[in-house]
């Protein structure tokens, strides 16, 4: 669950002197779009991201590819003349939930991951955040995911998962998500069979309400952006 | 009227797969009992099955995982690999039956002596990968159809159509890299539904890119919906392929009475799926099409999904 897991170690990075075409070359042969800045001693004092690059340079760089005479003027250009001095960073302490929240609030797309001395240990990407979800969602691992509503109050889970197991069907992983009436919870249980039939007529015998696989969210828009049809129960 | 066979053991009743199972024997009786009203049957040629030589099933899957079948089924194992595939000590053997006499039927269209063929067998074959049994399935049965034919016959466009509710991942996989089998499923998007592959953007690898082609079908789509998506992605698809022999992993859970889904299909898409398969085969692979049975577990409506199955084969 820490971050130290999950971020990449060998990070690409640049130094304050490095010219930004340098920069540019190096984000992509490696296909990425931000290089931590550092100084000798391997200590974070900065990040460039391809938006920097793309804000310092002209447009028709990026359109028309960069001509030995084009250069020129940009020659003395660095990476300290355009880097983000201070930088969203995060400890290798940091759970993922941590992370998440921090790029949520932050809206950045990597986190430099930086020990007590200031010293860069890894990087976090949002594409390593979503690698760690696509694992806890069980994608990729045959199975069958149902919605069942259901009251919120102590014991639901139980009841569900006991009824379940009695079938002799094993669980990929349980999610639980808020529902859009306040007292409800919708969960989600990735079943690893192909033999869910069964498993919903005994719900449903039980007095469940298994939810219509096209009103299923597991995610809720703010207040303004929600369509103005909410699912029907 | 064409030749068409019909392959049917009652050895393939012999696998039994136990409580809360929906992958029973009575699913064959079924079929029988539906091909068997109005002189249908005297129409067909019935063929029955032999074991299927080892070298084939090991033309897919590994010798290691054979063993392990056998091996699992003598000692009388309840299950293998996944508690849904669970079974008997005669289920290799009839594994193995099911796969010969698939093969001899593929064997008799090649020959000319029959123009089709549907083959009701047990277990079913398409979530099986090389080295793991899955979803009710054992060995291949499609897929060592297909490896028969570019094998034993030279065949070098072989088409696939999965119309099985589940997408068929492990026919999918043994073909990803190959450019040479061309494997079209439309089942239920895999959000929804098992294995939770055959994702839209899933195309093959290798020189097998553009070789494999998905319809994920969401929750509660009909008819309309589903035809529709076979004449914009299989339909162009094999008129630019032009497969030598088209088989069908032909599943019957997409229909609105079968609680294995949520689709709901018609007895009469099933008709017209299969009517637009046998155009496809005339139109391409000169009429030949071997039909093999994947899912379908609505035993009240099997007797007529396999008659009508069986007279388009015939007549259509």
């Amino acid at each position: 669950m820490f971050v130290s897991r999950s971020m990449t170690r060998k990070v690409v990075t640049v130094n304050p002197e490095t010219t930004i075409f340098e920069a540019q070359e190096l984000m992509a042969k490696h296909h990425i779009r931000h290089l931590p800045v550092v100084d000798e001693s391997n200590r974070l004092v900065g990040i460039v991201t391809d938006r920097d690059l793309r804000s310092a340079l002209p447009y028709r760089f990026f359109k028309e590819g960069i001509n030995p005479s084009d250069k020129e003027g940009f020659q003395n250009l660095k990476v300290k003349d355009i880097m983000t001095r201070k930088v969203i960073s995060i400890p290798p302490s940091y759970t993922i939930q941590d992370a998440l929240l921090v790029v949520q609030n932050s809206k950045v797309g990597a986190l430099p991951v930086v020990d007590d001395e200031g010293r860069l240990r890894g990087i976090l990407s949002v594409r390593d955040l979503l690698r760690a979800f696509i694992n806890v969602l069980g994608i990729g691992q045959p199975g069958t995911l149902l919605c069942i509503l259901v009251e919120e109050k102590v014991g639901q889970l139980k009841k569900i998962v006991d009824a379940i197991t009695e079938m002799g069907v094993s669980f990929g992983s349980v999610l639980v998500a808020r529902y859009w009436d306040e007292n409800k919870r919708a969960v989600f249980p990735y079943l690893l069979t192909q033999n869910v039939a069964q498993v919903k007529k005994k719900l449903t015998a039980m007095g469940y309400q298994l939810v219509d696989p096209m009103q299923w969210y597991i995610d809720q828009l703010p207040d303004t952006d929600r369509p103005p049809d909410k699912p029907a129960e | 009227m064409k030749r068409t066979g019909f392959l049917y053991d009652e050895r393939y009743l012999l696998h039994k797969t136990g409580p809360y199972h929906p992958e029973v024997p009575e699913r064959l009786e079924a079929i029988l009992q539906g091909v068997s009203g109005e002189g249908l049957l005297d129409q067909l040629v019935r063929i029955t099955a032999a074991p299927a030589e080892l070298i084939w099933v090991h033309a897919v899957h590994t010798p290691d995982y054979v063993k392990r079948f056998e091996a699992a089924c003598r000692s009388r194992h309840p299950t293998l690999d996944s508690p849904d595939n669970q079974m008997c000590p005669e289920t290799y053997q009839v594994a193995l039956l099911a796969v010969g006499g698939i093969l001899e039927t593929v064997r008799r269209v090649m020959a000319g002596e029959l123009d089709n063929a549907f083959c009701a067998v047990r277990p079913p074959g398409h979530h099986a990968e090389a080295g793991r049994a899955m979803g009710f399935c054992y060995f291949n049965n499609v897929a060592i159809a297909a490896r028969y034919l570019q094998k034993q016959w030279g065949l070098h466009r072989i088409g696939i159509v999965d119309f099985d509710v589940h997408h068929g991942n492990g026919t999918q996989h043994i073909f990803e890299d190959d450019p040479e089998i061309y494997y079209y499923s439309i089942h239920q998007h895999p959000t929804f539904a098992y294995p939770g592959t055959g994702r839209e953007f899933e195309y093959g690898r290798g020189t097998g890119y553009g070789f494999t082609k998905n319809s994920p079908v969401l929750p509660g789509v009909g008819d309309d919906d589903w035809m529709q998506l076979i004449e914009r992605d299989l339909v162009p698809a094999f008129t630019d392929f032009k497969p030598e022999f088209i088989l069908v992993s032909a599943g019957f859970d997409a229909h609105r009475d079968d609680d294995m889904s949520d689709i709901k299909l018609t007895t009469e898409c099933y008709s017209w799926i299969m009517k637009r398969l046998v155009e496809m085969s005339r139109a391409h692979a000169a009429g030949r099409l071997v039909s093999v049975l994947e899912g379908g577990y609505c035993l009240k409506r099997l007797p007529e999904l396999a008659r009508n199955h069986l007279e388009i084969l015939l007549n259509g």
